[in-house]
């Protein structure tokens, strides 16, 4: 006890006044604050500022703002690449397709996500998708036009289309690395048996 | 099921907007500053990394309100050529500001007070209830800054709330010392 205790280091205090200090360095805190006024009122100078902020309640957003955040969709510009899932996803008011599989996962934060090179993956996941929306509608059209239009003829031609787009759909989430092939597979199994079985 | 993007605007609108009416303590930027974080989110959508949705908001805005305070600085350099401190002036009323966003105006315009960078980390930390792993994850500084940032924050809000409401008793010749 011959060494004179320095006072709580500043960033000390504010961890103690947050509960952020661990077990250890909270109870030598507290030990400290027993015989150190000084200290003391630097705890309640921080605990002061701090409760006068928690006062705060919520705040009701305008509704001009409101409306403006609504049509964004509608309003924003989106850069090229990732053009086609995000407006589609806008105009419809509803997510689908590549832009759904990947905006439906951040709100979700309990699905398990791999932490390493999610940037990439993202970006294949949602192109995929966006082929996977392509294979769909052209299988669609494939199964409509000869009911409607002609007999028999263009049936054959029209699957095969289909089935070409279908087949480099399926070539693209094989040649990619296993734990993408995975992920895809929550994406796009949905929309594929719609459009892909008839 | 994914929500349609009405429901990401219901759901996250007003915590970004009083996080902006806290940091740019005036409508007119927390306005701005809530349409762009969210047309940066309409955006980017797509390549959303991990972490919780509303982490990723408070970086988009807080990022988004430091640029717009950076932006206005180089702007001010010329004309100002001593980094004069912010007064709180020239606001809207009280009645206006209190009406507006439930927070006390002397409080409101103590953190007015706070330089941008103080006052981000007290706002996540006080107002947002962020720890300060995530306040660290948020600004990209150590914990060690965050701590000395929430600390000297604090310490110049009280100075500028008793400097405002001199009624309030001072208490901080500890806290001052360095």
């Amino acid at each position: 006890m011959s060494i004179p205790e320095s006072h709580l280091a500043q960033e000390a205090i504010a961890a103690l006044v947050d509960g952020e200090l661990s077990g250890g360095a909270a109870g030598r805190a507290a030990r400290h604050l027993g015989g150190c006024a000084q200290c003391r009122m630097a705890v309640a100078a921080q605990r002061e500022a701090k409760a006068a902020l928690q006062q705060d309640e919520d705040v009701a957003v305008p509704g001009d703002l409101l409306s403006r955040l609504k049509a964004i969709p509608f309003t924003a510009d989106v850069p090229g690449g990732g053009g086609l899932g995000g407006l589609s996803a806008g105009a419809e008011g509803l997510t689908l397709d590549g832009a759904g599989g990947a905006w439906a996962i951040p709100l979700a934060p309990a699905r398990p996500q791999r932490p390493t090179d999610t940037g990439s993956r993202w970006l294949r996941r949602g192109m995929t998708g966006a082929l996977a929306g392509i294979g769909l509608g052209v299988a669609v059209l494939a199964v409509t036009l000869p009911a409607a239009d002609v007999p028999t003829d263009d049936g054959p031609a029209g699957g095969a289309v289909a089935g070409a787009v279908r087949s480099t759909d399926s070539a693209e989430r094989t040649d990619i690395v296993p734990p993408v092939a995975r992920t895809l597979t929550v994406g796009s199994t949905t929309p594929l048996p719609n459009g892909g079985t008839p | 099921m994914a929500p349609t993007w009405e429901q990401v605007v219901r759901d996250h609108s007003a915590r970004v907007y009083r996080l902006a009416y806290r940091l740019s303590g005036n409508q007119q930027d927390a306005e701005d500053l809530t349409q762009e974080t969210f047309v940066r989110v309409f955006r980017s959508l797509a390549d959303f990394s991990p972490g919780t949705f509303e982490g990723w908001l408070h970086r988009i805005t807080t990022n988004l309100f430091l640029d717009m305070v950076r932006r206005r600085q180089r702007i001010r350099f010329d004309a100002l050529p001593e980094d004069t401190e912010r007064l709180p002036g020239a606001a809207p009323s009280p009645e206006q500001v209190y009406a507006d966003t439930h927070l006390d105006p002397q409080v409101q315009a103590a953190l007015d007070a706070l330089s941008p960078e103080f006052r981000v980390a007290v706002v996540l930390c006080d107002i947002e209830g962020l720890t300060y792993e995530e306040i660290s994850a948020t600004l990209g500084i150590k914990l060690g800054t965050v701590r000395s940032r929430i600390h000297r924050g604090r310490v110049q809000l009280r100075e500028a709330l008793a400097h405002l409401a001199p009624g309030r008793p001072p208490l901080t010749e500890a806290g001052a010392t360095s």
